[in-house]
């Protein structure tokens, strides 16, 4: 597999650039190329070395070439200056004669012998040093034999010791017979008294060599010595021209390492010899070789410490890199799950369960399974947080979380949405009885007793399912119908669960969309009142107005009294809407009355627990003052179910109405069975006939006279009575003959808004003018 | 025994000195007693015998000569003025020969001969044993 092979190549290249991997690599680079830079001057130095060594050896070897050529020339001279002076003087006299004139060269290095053909010595500058007969001297021998100048073997020289040389040619008599010889002498140091230390240093060397193989003379240092026998052609390459540089030769005679140079003289049977040792010539190359390694090695070293310290930097760097990258990603991993989870219960929180949920609809979408979505919510919970306080709460909640978890199954999830509620996901469902088991299980655990702040407390607990993809198919479906039907279970009975149906669906979610809406109606100002007259039944004219509540909702439009007022006396919220029917009621007859309207009447409805209210008599009197309208104007309106509630404290209540002057009617009398024999114990004003009676009593002759009756009734006792829901002229004019005092409904008006109703009024009051301006 | 033999070298050894002292008279350095120079120091003696020096201090050619090297009066005017032996001389002038830098003093046999020799060049300049000593030579002091 490439793709692989070439990452994990590219891996391990980026390991190599790594700080503590990337300074070692650096410091063997440095290390390469310090001891590359080393060697190479090291190799130069030598180089260097070798070559000024040889060129030096070449440069003492022209020199002492010269010097030895001169120095022999000059004996040579002497030799035969000597010989010719003695072809016309006697030998006695020849050398003082030379001497006085100062033509002998110094007798402190030379001596000048004449000797006979039988080796007896004629004359010398120096007789002292010589033998009493030199017959038997090599050079002697030699000298009678041939005519060039003999070079004898080194002899020491009797007194000193020292090593003597002797140049000698023979000279003849008359007759050409052989006469003797004459001869020089010269201490064999002679030759090589130019040895400077400066040039070829302890353990160089000078010397001739005879063309024979024996040293005439030979120093190194300050050692002189003669007579060593070596292999001549060895040393000296005779047709090796004189400008061959030095080559590094063992010397034979002490098997020393040397740069030689040996060059046969022209005109003499002999060879310089100049050598310089290979020792002593690199030995200041060697030095600097020495202290090229040793700076190289401490720069080794340096750059080895160096690299170790970076190394060691960069290593601790990444390492507490990583470390902080581990701690964030823990942190990071510490933060999701405080993100997704409830730090309570440790359960999963909203969010997190609305992703498990959403992946878990997906899986039972594709493979046609079923889901169950539980919600759970405590019945007390509140109760417990406040007598035990809010620790025992939170424990009771987390003790909740596991007591539901052990009854789960493992493929189940549970989650805290916040407050007292839990919900639970039971996937792969495949019949409802799995759910009912795991419900049961739930129900059960939850009964048995919790210690909480070391009191044993029991906990019910309502359960509402809805199943996927029956009870919806989405998130928000499936949990509001869950929500339903743990609102109905509540409903229905403490410690119990309840799957969600479609038929209370309706119910619910109308009657939950209209309680949170009623909340906020009066805030955003979406009631208003209708207004209906009441007419005087004999002369037809409006009397007085009955205030009607209205709901305009925003979305289902305008919703009647009968939907909503059940629910506010429910909630409470009747209370300050009652309020606000009150002051709007009362101002907007204000109004009127500035209007040009007459004074009438105007009569709002009263709830049930508006009447019970502890502030309601402070609220009809805040009203009144406000609007500064009349008491008497005002008529509250109540059924007999109020009426009858509680008898003696309603009674109570309406003597204080009474007392502020303020109207009380009777509702919808004749529906609810009020005992008539207390009737006369309330302190009413009107008694308002329901419209069910008036609606039926032309087709119903018994509705007619049970409707008669209840006229009499209401006038027997002094009320005034008034018919509701008039809606013909038949109905009208049979309550007439009958002395119904007042009537309203939609034979003369239907309730209106106060515009309309404005104007309607108008008209009527118009019209009684026109009517009444010809009587 | 032992005493007599020990007087016995005492006094070998009193004559023997007592004699030195009476046979090798001084040796000194001398110049022609037309030469203006009254005294030298032992460096410039030296130099001028090694050849170093070629100039009296008043300018005038220097001419140094020698005694032969068989003349006791050489070893010891050369142990004594010059502080060498006659090997190390011998050894100086082989070199400055060899390389040919220079030429050492020419020599006379005896101390007449340098007696003549100085006295006749106001140039020279020589040394001899005080027995020589005439009136045509002024010994050369020394600083």
């Amino acid at each position: 597999m490439p793709p692989v092979d070439s990452t994990t190549r590219w891996s391990r290249l980026h390991r190599l650039i790594e700080p503590p991997v990337l300074s070692i690599l650096m410091a063997f680079l440095f290390l390469a190329v310090i001891w590359a830079i080393t060697f190479n001057l090291i190799a130069r130095e030598n180089a260097a070395a070798d070559r000024t060594a040889a060129a030096v050896a070449m440069d003492v070897a022209d020199t002492y070439e010269a010097q030895v050529v001169r120095a022999l020339r000059e004996i040579d001279h002497t030799l035969k200056m000597v010989r010719h002076q003695l072809e016309d003087h006697p030998a006695q006299e020849v050398l003082e004669d030379l001497r006085s004139e100062a033509l002998l060269p110094p007798e402190i290095i030379f001596t000048i012998s004449i000797i006979d053909a039988r080796g007896e010595i004629l004359g010398s500058t120096n007789r002292s040093s010589l033998p009493e007969n030199m017959a038997a001297m090599d050079f002697f021998k030699r000298a009678k034999e041939q005519e060039d100048v003999v070079i004898g073997q080194p002899q020491r020289e009797r007194e000193s010791d020292e090593w003597q040389l002797t140049f000698s040619r023979r000279f003849r008599e008359a007759g050409n017979r052989f006469a003797g010889i004459v001869a020089v002498s010269v201490h064999a140091g002679y030759f090589v008294s130019g040895y400077e230390s400066d040039a070829l240093g302890e353990h160089g060397v000078l010397g001739l060599v005879g063309t024979d193989g024996v040293f005439r003379v030979l120093r190194t240092g300050n050692a002189i010595s003669a007579g060593t026998a070596i292999n001549y052609y060895a040393l000296v390459q005779e047709d090796t021209p004189a400008d061959t540089p030095a080559e590094v030769t063992v010397n034979p005679w002490d098997d020393t390492r040397r740069y030689t140079i040996a060059r046969k003289l022209y005109e003499f049977p002999l060879a310089i010899v100049v050598a310089l040792s290979e020792i002593e010539q690199l030995a200041p190359a060697g030095r600097i070789e020495r202290s090229y390694i040793w700076r190289a090695a401490m720069a080794s070293i340096l750059v080895a410490a160096i690299a170790a310290l970076l190394g060691r930097l960069s290593w601790q760097l990444q390492k507490s890199r990583t470390r902080i990258m581990k701690e964030q990603a823990e942190h990071a991993r510490n933060v999701e799950y405080l993100a997704y989870h409830d730090n309570l219960t440790g359960l999963p929180n909203r969010a997190l369960f609305s992703q498990l949920l959403y992946r878990q609809m997906q899986q039972a979408h594709r493979y046609g399974k079923q889901l169950a979505l539980m919600f759970l919510d405590l019945d007390r919970f509140k109760a417990i947080n406040d007598s035990l306080g809010h620790e025992a709460g939170d424990e009771l909640l987390k003790k909740m979380g596991r007591r539901i978890g052990e009854s789960l199954r493992e493929s189940d999830i549970v989650a805290r949405l916040g407050g007292d509620e839990f919900i639970m996901l039971l996937p792969e469902i495949t019949e409802e009885t799995q759910v009912t088991k795991v419900a049961g299980k739930i129900l059960a655990a939850v009964a048995r007793p919790f210690t909480l702040a070391e009191q044993e407390s029991r906990i019910t607990i309502s359960i509402g399912i809805a199943m996927f993809p029956a009870d919806g198919d989405d998130e928000q479906t499936l949990m509001k119908n869950a929500d339903i039907a743990m609102y109905q279970a509540k409903e229905g009975g403490k410690n119990s669960f309840r799957f969600y149906s479609e038929k209370f669906n309706t119910d619910s979610l109308e009657r939950l969309s209209l309680e949170s809406s009623l909340r906020n109606a009066l805030e955003n100002k979406e009631f208003c009142l209708y207004y209906q007259s009441k007419q005087d039944m004999a002369t037809g004219r409006i009397t007085g107005i009955e205030a009607l509540l209205r709901w305009q909702h925003p979305d289902l439009g305008l919703i009647p009294p009968m939907q909503f007022i059940p629910l506010a006396e429910e909630n409470g919220l009747i209370i300050p809407i009652g309020r606000w029917v009150f002051k709007t009621a009362c101002h907007q007859n204000i109004a009127w009355q500035n209007q040009g309207f007459p004074k009438l009447s105007m009569a709002v409805n009263i709830s049930k627990r508006q009447f019970f209210d502890e502030n309601f008599l402070k609220d009809v009197g805040d009203a009144l003052q406000e609007s500064k309208m009349a008491p008497e104007l005002l008529e509250l309106e109540i059924t007999e179910a109020v009426l009858m509630h509680d008898m003696d404290r309603t009674i109570r209540i309406l003597k204080d109405v009474k007392q502020m002057g303020v109207r009380v009617a009777i509702d919808d009398f004749g529906t609810g069975y009020s005992s008539l024999s207390k009737l006369k114990e309330f302190p009413l004003d009107t008694l308002k006939i329901d419209g069910s009676f008036i609606q039926n009593m032309i087709p119903n002759a018994e509705i007619k006279s049970l409707t008669t009756a209840l006229i009499d009734l209401g006038r027997s006792l002094g009320f005034t009575v008034v018919a509701e829901g008039v809606e013909s002229k038949e109905q009208a004019d049979l309550l007439k003959i009958h002395s119904c005092d007042q009537f309203q409904g939609f034979y003369i008006n239907k309730p209106m808004p106060p515009e309309e109703f404005t104007s309607a009024v108008r008209k009527q009051l118009k019209g009684y003018a026109d009517t009444a301006s010809p009587d | 025994m032992q005493i007599m033999r020990t007087t016995v070298i005492v006094w070998i050894c009193l004559l023997s000195l007592m004699a030195g002292t009476v046979c090798a008279a001084e040796v000194v350095v001398v110049v022609s007693s037309e030469n203006p120079i009254k005294s030298l120091s032992l460096t410039q003696i030296t130099d001028i015998y090694l050849g170093r020096m070629i100039r009296f201090p008043n300018g005038n050619p220097v001419k140094p000569i020698d005694l032969s090297e068989s003349s006791p009066a050489r070893s010891q005017f050369y142990s004594r003025y010059l502080g060498r032996s006659q090997p190390q001389i011998k050894a100086h002038w082989s070199k400055l020969i060899f390389t040919g830098r220079g030429q050492p003093p020419p020599t006379v046999s005896s101390g007449d001969a340098m007696a003549e020799s100085v006295a006749e060049n106001p140039d020279a300049i020589g040394y001899l044993s005080s027995d020589f000593l005439d009136d045509r030579l002024r010994v050369v002091t020394i600083d």
